[in-house]
């Protein structure tokens, strides 16, 4: 019997499209994954904390305020430019002409990071000299490059997904992406520990691993 | 007397309430690391560009605000009570609004195709933005109280109008002028909204002090509290300036005995 609480989830802001469909009644925060941690310390009432990594959950574990965290899903990165691609970027290796503005993720924001390791992977570190913004969470990347005041940005593959139509994308290969891996947790001050449990219990589950999978994201492993 | 206890009441729970985050903020600082948390080049950066922002911002509000204030002012036309409220209403748009506005007008693919986003110019224009009408709304009620037979008498004298203008009319409005551009000074100061949609936020470039603020929340609690303490201190050093120039401005217009109404 699953406990009927509605619950509060701060969840990573590449979830956003998707939790609401996995969990139609709960109500959700949806917010850099850092800015959310960052919250929790502080005593935000959140009864479920879903990270775009396993850093985070695990750093609240470690300080007594989160139970456990599991790794639920799994992502990978991809570069988006506008539709109109002003700065005829085709490659990543694009990303170095001179005076492509360029929009990331900030460190510690889990998409900053994770964007770091890719440049870093593809021997293109130069690359952050083009940075002109350094977002607070993942949605922000991409709203400026959708809106096309940015001329290219690192997002999730899901985000991408998102914004069909509006953006183009250019892969990154498998041997450069980071390990994108998704973890939750239940947060220990919750009123509803029941319902928060089954909340995680019921994200690793046939159902909602479905549409997870619908929206781009992969399996846990 | 006993009647009195509520509002008494009332009023402490206000004051507190008032008080309590700011003082919060110092509570929490911790002062031993304060220099070396002040001193890192997030925080210092950050100060360099709200301050070079800040100043060119409010030397082109104070440039052209000060004309549009006047001409609004000494001017009584059809439509013009809508010009005044079209003026005044970024004063009360949530800055989020600012900021979707400046992109549709400025952005790459906004009305006027520009290339401004993402630099320190469009920190200034978003500052100038919500921040000018403060400035302008100020100005045009100092410019609406200045004795109009000073200004017949200057120009009967042979003065010229521009130098009326600056002999004359700045003089007997300064002090409100100089109220409204602190007040607008301070909002500058604190702008976020706008310049995080706008501009974005780059260290050095486009992170201004509110933007450092919210950066280093998630990332060093007290640096974003040092942060805040650095600009709670600069907000009062402000309020002051303009409490200041708001009592000077008093004794200006009683320096004006002349109106014989």
């Amino acid at each position: 019997m699953i406990p009927s609480a509605i619950l509060t989830v701060f969840a990573a802001a590449s979830l956003t499209n998707v939790f609401p469909q996995i969990a139609p009644h709960d109500h959700f925060s949806f917010s850099g994954s850092n800015m959310l941690a960052a919250q929790i310390q502080q005593g935000a009432p959140a009864d479920v904390f879903a990270s775009a990594n396993t850093k985070l959950p695990d750093q609240l574990y470690a300080q007594g305020l989160v139970e456990k965290p599991v790794v639920f899903t799994r992502n990978e990165l991809i570069l988006i430019v506008p539709k109109s691609n002003p700065a005829r970027i085709h490659s990543v290796f694009d990303l170095q002409k001179p005076g492509v503005k360029l929009v990331i993720g900030a460190v510690g924001v889990p998409v900053g990071d994770y964007t770091r390791v890719v440049l870093h992977n593809l021997g293109l570190d130069d690359v952050l000299g083009n940075v002109v913004s350094q977002e607070t969470d993942v949605r922000e990347v991409l709203a400026k490059v959708s809106l096309g005041e940015a001329d290219a940005g690192f997002v999730y593959v899901t985000d991408a997904q998102s914004v069909r139509g509006q953006v183009a994308t250019i892969g990154i290969r498998w041997s450069a992406q980071p390990i994108v891996q998704y973890a939750v947790a239940v947060v220990k001050s919750s009123h509803h520990l029941a319902a928060a449990r089954a909340f995680v219990h019921h994200l690793l589950g046939k159902a909602a691993q479905a549409k997870l999978r619908a929206a781009g994201f992969l399996a846990p492993r | 007397m006993i009647r009195r206890a509520p509002v008494f009441a009332a009023a402490l729970v206000a004051l507190a309430f008032l008080a309590l985050p700011i003082v919060a903020i110092f509570a929490r600082l911790s002062w031993g690391n304060l220099a070396h948390e002040l001193s890192s080049s997030l925080v210092t950066d950050a100060l360099v560009v709200s301050l070079k922002t800040t100043v060119v911002a409010q030397v082109l509000v104070l440039a052209f605000g000060t004309p549009a204030a006047y001409v609004l002012a000494t001017h009584r036309f059809r439509g013009r009570s809508l010009v005044v409220t079209l003026v005044e209403l970024p004063i009360v748009l949530p800055p989020a609004v600012a900021g979707i506005g400046l992109l549709a007008a400025f952005g790459r693919f906004g009305l006027l195709h520009t290339n401004l986003p993402f630099t320190q110019a469009a920190v200034v224009l978003a500052v100038v933005f919500v921040s000018g009408p403060l400035y302008v709304r100020q100005a045009i009620a100092a410019f609406e109280a200045v004795d109009e037979t000073l200004v017949a008498a200057s120009r009967t004298l042979g003065a010229r109008p521009l130098k009326t203008f600056f002999r004359v009319v700045v003089p007997l409005a300064s002090g409100g002028l100089g109220a409204g551009e602190a007040l607008a000074f301070a909002r500058g100061l604190g702008e976020f909204g706008a310049t995080i949609m706008f501009a974005g936020s780059l260290q050095g470039v486009t992170q201004t002090l509110p933007l450092a603020v919210y950066a280093e929340f998630d990332v060093d609690f007290h640096t974003a509290v040092a942060l805040g303490g650095l600009l709670v201190l600069v907000s009062a050093v402000l309020l002051v300036t303009l409490k200041w120039l708001a009592s000077s401005s008093t004794s200006a217009f009683r320096f004006a005995p002349s109106t014989s109404s």
